[in-house]
């Protein structure tokens, strides 16, 4: 059964999000989600991008008016 | 981009989703709003209705474009991301030959070059004070057009971060004085027009850029293709 983590990110700046959720992902295992919750517009950029780069898959929701959630499927 | 990730129910259920504002009321009203200060600005003096513009504009694609000078540095080191470094390269490429051209308008009219006082003097504190900077804007999450945007996004973390950024401007001017007699005057101010001519200079000023660019995208490739093995 794969878990899935809920990193809260709201309120802080970049890179802040990022470096979390990198630590947050390696402690993950494969096909484990781990979702970024984030409302610093900078980190939209770098967390999906750094992500997709790792090949990960991800999904991007915009839950409010300037908060989204990345949600990264970690696949290896 | 849908990859169709399966959440289960828990985590969805722990972020409700709100509905949305409609914002398109608050957006006719914000135009009119500024159609109407350009309007009064455009009685004022000449240029102020086009900074006005100008400044609308500038914000808005950067927040757009999530175009950020602080991550164009500092992403390189975290996660080997040179996408923005490159954006940034381009458009320091592009304002080369935009003010070697107003530059070179004035200087074949025979008039006053403007902006010449700019030219700071090349010494060890241009360093010094970069390598600061760098620190800073990285803990504040954003450098001097970074931060005003994120305040006008909502991000009020960073109201905090535009407060002393207004308090070190003031500082750093009510000493600019000292530093510049004392560390940057020994420095020598390099005009690349003087040196090279003006088109020397321009493609001076490119190759490097050029130089940077190749690196950066180097760089910015290698990871992921040593992490596919």
């Amino acid at each position: 059964m794969s878990k899935e983590v809920v990193l809260d990110c709201f309120g802080e700046a970049c890179p802040v999000p990022l470096v979390k959720a990198e630590k947050a992902l390696e402690k993950l295992e494969i096909n484990d989600i781990l979702i970024v919750q984030i409302d610093h517009s900078c980190a939209m950029k770098n967390v999906p991008e750094w992500a997709r780069k790792q090949g990960h898959n991800v999904e991007i929701e915009e839950i409010d008016d300037g908060e989204w959630e990345v949600i990264i499927e970690k696949v290896k | 981009m849908t990859t169709g990730i399966q959440r289960s129910s828990s985590s969805t259920r722990r972020s409700p989703r709100k509905k949305k504002k409609n914002q398109i009321p608050f957006a006719i009203g914000l135009l009119i709003v500024i159609i109407l200060i350009g309007i009064w600005l455009a009685t004022k003096e000449n240029h102020q209705a086009l900074y006005w513009m100008l400044g609308l504009a500038f914000g808005f694609i950067l927040q757009r474009s999530r175009f950020c000078f602080t991550a164009s540095m500092r992403d390189p080191y975290l996660t080997r991301s040179t996408s923005v470094t490159k954006s940034v390269l381009i458009a320091f490429a592009i304002t080369t030959i935009g003010f070697a051209a107003i530059k070179y308008g004035y200087f074949i009219q025979e008039l006053a070059i403007p902006g010449q006082s700019y030219i700071a003097p090349i010494s060890i504190a241009t360093a010094v004070g970069a390598f600061m900077f760098g620190i800073g804007m990285v803990i504040a999450g954003g450098c001097a057009s970074g931060t005003l945007m994120r305040i006008g996004e909502g991000f009020w973390m960073q109201v905090l971060a535009l407060f002393f950024f207004v308090v070190g401007s003031l500082w750093g001017a009510h000493d600019y004085g000292w530093w510049m007699r004392n560390f940057m005057l020994a420095g020598k101010r390099v005009f690349l027009p003087d040196y090279l001519g003006w088109f020397g200079g321009v493609l001076c000023n490119l190759l490097i850029i050029a130089v940077i660019y190749v690196i950066a995208h180097k760089y910015g490739n290698k990871k992921s293709e040593s992490e596919l093995h």
